[in-house]
């Protein structure tokens, strides 16, 4: 018997006394490996090209860039709007994102006459700023009706995305691994 | 567990059969079992074991849409069931699919109506809140005048509040209040620190009137039977791999198991009663193999319906008889009607200022909670009957960082700053008991096993409609208390009839067999071997959340079942 099968013999018998000697990173594997055991999803088509995979993977850097902890790109972001403009949105809503994405490499080029991934980033990181604000007068005029804005879609999934990866949890905000225990007066580090 | 093995020898008798293996199912056969009846436990849905099917550690990482849902195939299979608070990614698993379960309601009146078709059934996704009623309640449609009057006072279930919460494990804090009678509990979960803050600021205005003390919740804070105190992971409703939070499979059912003396049949779908005329009795249960869809026939000398309200009352409306041709055991026309819930989401919210240096570490899976204070020792004016207040405080993560403005270091840096604290309050009413709220059978829908679905048809009176409106006054009033500032009261309408979760009354009990499904015991007046002891017995519905007094009353009715069987009354 292996250490996992050990485990979940000791959950499967629900011996207190086994259950108790469980340690927290013991206790976080049960469940777990039978998730990861499942069959993944299998491959389905694909919304990005590798041009439009490429912008995403640039402006979701600019909106949460690399620093002393990890950027979009370390956390796998790219994948994860993939992931979910493939698999989650509507094809209204995919449309609207990828009309959004030609248009930006349109006014990139109205500006500074090349695509957007050739501008250097601060050029970029200008452009965006303009899109955002676009997107904050928005919300202020419509509200929630500006969240179907290609950019406001790109911010929610890269934020998402990346405080939900791996790396932004662990490197980040320090959320994971679940603590295990329960402290409701503890001072902010 | 063990279940019933397809290979082994057909049984077709037993001393008793058990419809459902969820909150009170499990009871039934617990208790059934442990005073020597050989129980038949049938159950409609898979088996189900936390070894294999517990995802309360899955990380959002591990989950194919982070946590978001698989939203094409929920909004296809799963348009009702989505809409419970405690329904996710990982927990989808454990609702019925809507297409194969369906059911109707008129085009302007929606009801939701949540259904869990598994070994466990709704027990493994509760909300785990554990409140008594008390002769505030059970006093109330005698007072008021309506309805019918309960058969039984606070005296007759005290005892079985006892023994349930003593096997299942309470933590809570007791507080002598004579509306929400205290329990044997185990210690309590700790309140945050706002929250004690609001509460002793609560208490410096209000004294004893309105209280805010910890939740009461089935979740053990010390070891209980086997099961390992809560390790504070938080998602309780994807199960709990070392069996801290009470559900059947983690602590009744095994229970159950370890006599000997029940069979658990999974995939069987219980679709009529047999009644026999003659002795007036059900002598049996027809069941369709979900996965052969071969139908059997088993028969005992009592039957416990605990299908869950709404289910139990199709049931019966399904099993019509010459001599019933209404439904089975519904001479008094009363069953399927005056169906309750709670009404929610009236309440406020504000900001709390100082404590900008603290922060809760750990998922605690439990709440605050206001007892209910209307109606009381004072007569409110508009409204009869209260509410009781669920909430609390924390404070903001990253996910206001979605839709907020900015990009780049300095929005990067708001991810991990921690945002204000927050308290919030959440109301849940009483719904008044009337026959116009009612389920009947759909003369054309049927479910995938070709058994009638029902239609529901069921809406809040004025009374409900005013106590949603007190909830927001009353909450900016805590709040207002606590020195909260930025007090915004719900902008939320009522809730939809059933959203609670706590759907109840479609066999109510009663003193009189003409306006009543069930006498004092939970036992048919027209079929003296058959007892109802999920949510349908309720009479009226107080505002607590009801599971406790379901369960409560399960093992109440097993141990009268029992000793009438012995004086072969049954």
């Amino acid at each position: 018997m292996d250490r996992r099968e050990l485990l979940g013999w000791m959950v499967a018998t629900g011996g207190l006394a086994a259950l108790e000697r469980l340690s927290p990173a013991d206790l976080l594997t049960i469940g777990r490996d039978a998730h990861h055991a499942e069959p993944a999803h299998a491959a389905r088509e694909r919304t990005l090209d590798a041009r439009a995979a490429a912008l995403v993977t640039i402006v979701a850097e600019q909106i949460i860039p690399a620093s002393e902890t990890p950027g979009a790109s370390d956390a796998g972001v790219t994948a994860f709007v993939e992931h979910m403009l493939t698999g989650w949105y509507s094809p209204a809503d995919r449309d609207r994102f990828l009309a959004g994405l030609a248009d930006l490499d349109l006014r990139s080029r109205a500006r500074g006459g090349v695509s957007f991934a050739m501008l250097d980033a601060a050029t970029q990181r200008a452009l965006l700023e303009v899109i955002d604000d676009e997107v904050t007068a928005l919300r202020t005029a419509h509200g929630a009706s500006a969240n179907a804005h290609w950019f406001a879609m790109l911010k929610y999934l890269t934020v998402w995305g990346y405080c939900t990866s791996e790396r932004g949890m662990r490197e980040t905000l320090h959320t994971w691994p679940m603590p295990m225990r329960y402290d409701g007066n503890a001072a902010v580090k | 567990m063990k279940t019933h093995s397809m290979t082994a020898p057909l049984l077709r008798d037993y001393d008793a059969i058990v419809v459902g293996s969820g909150m009170t199912g499990g009871w039934a056969a617990k208790e059934l079992t442990e005073l020597g009846l050989r129980t038949l436990v049938l159950e409609a849905g898979r088996p189900i074991t936390p070894e294999r099917d517990a995802r309360e550690h899955v990380a959002p990482f591990e989950m194919p849409f982070r946590g978001l849902g698989d939203r094409r195939a929920v909004d296809t299979r799963q348009s009702v069931q989505q809409k419970s608070v405690t329904f996710d990614e990982m927990s989808r698993q454990f609702w019925t699919d809507d297409i194969d379960n369906p059911y109707s309601t008129p085009e302007s009146r929606a009801f939701d109506w949540f259904r869990a078709r598994q070994v466990g059934g709704k027990s493994l996704i509760w909300g785990r809140q554990t409140y008594r009623m008390s002769n505030l309640d059970f006093e109330a449609n005698l007072r008021d005048g309506i309805a019918a009057d309960w058969p039984i006072r606070y005296v007759d279930i005290a005892p079985w509040y006892d023994r349930v919460e003593r096997f299942i494990g309470v933590s809570g804090q007791a507080e002598q209040l004579p509306q929400l009678p205290d329990g044997a509990f185990l210690a309590a979960m700790q309140l945050n620190c706002v929250e004690q803050h609001v509460k002793e600021r609560i208490a410096a205005r209000y004294g004893r009137e309105r209280v805010l003390t910890i939740g009461r919740a089935a979740v053990l804070t010390s070891a209980l039977n086997g099961r390992a105190p809560c390790h504070y992971c938080g998602p309780c409703h994807r199960l709990c791999s070392t069996r801290s939070y009470f559900s059947s499979i983690n602590a009744t059912l095994p229970a159950a198991q370890a006599t000997g003396r029940m069979t658990l049949r999974p995939h069987s779908i219980v679709r009529a009663l047999r009644y026999d005329a003659s002795q007036k009795r059900v002598s049996g249960v027809h069941v369709i193999d979900a996965q052969t869809g071969v139908e059997h026939l088993f028969t005992a000398r009592v039957v416990f319906l605990c299908a869950s309200s709404i289910e139990s009352a199709r049931l019966l409306l399904n099993s019509a008889t010459p001599q019933f041709p209404n439904g089975l055991a519904n001479s008094s026309d009363q069953v399927g009607r005056n169906i309750m819930d709670h009404i929610k989401w009236g309440g406020a919210s504000g900001e709390i200022d100082g404590f900008a240096d603290r922060r809760v570490i750990g998922e605690r899976p439990n709440g605050i909670y206001v007892p209910r204070f209307r109606n009381v020792t004072s007569r409110h004016p508009d409204f009869i009957r209260g509410y009781g207040f669920q909430g609390g405080a924390g404070r903001g993560g990253w996910e206001s960082a979605t839709r907020a403005p900015g990009i780049g270091l300095a929005f990067k840096a708001r991810l991990t700053e921690p945002g204000p604290w927050s308290m919030s309050f959440v109301g849940f009413g009483e719904m008044l008991p009337r026959e116009s709220n009612r389920a009947t059978i759909d003369p054309q829908l049927k479910d995938k096993w070709g058994i009638p679905a029902l239609h529901i048809d069921a809406q809040w009176s004025e009374n409900e409609l005013a106590i949603h409106r007190d909830m927001n006054v009353t909450a900016a009033e805590l709040l207002d208390a606590a020195g909260a500032r930025n007090i915004r009261p719900s902008t939320r309408g009522p809730s939809t009839p059933g959203n609670s979760n706590h759907e109840m009354g479609t066999a109510r009990m009663g003193r009189d067999p003409t306006t009543s499904v069930l006498n004092g015991w939970n036992q048919a007046w027209d079929a003296r071997n058959l007892f109802i002891t999920d949510g349908a017995f309720m009479t009226s519905s107080s505002c607590q959340n009801p599971s406790l007094t379901y369960m409560a009353m399960t093992a109440r009715a097993c141990h009268h079942a029992v000793a009438e069987l012995k004086r072969r009354n049954l």
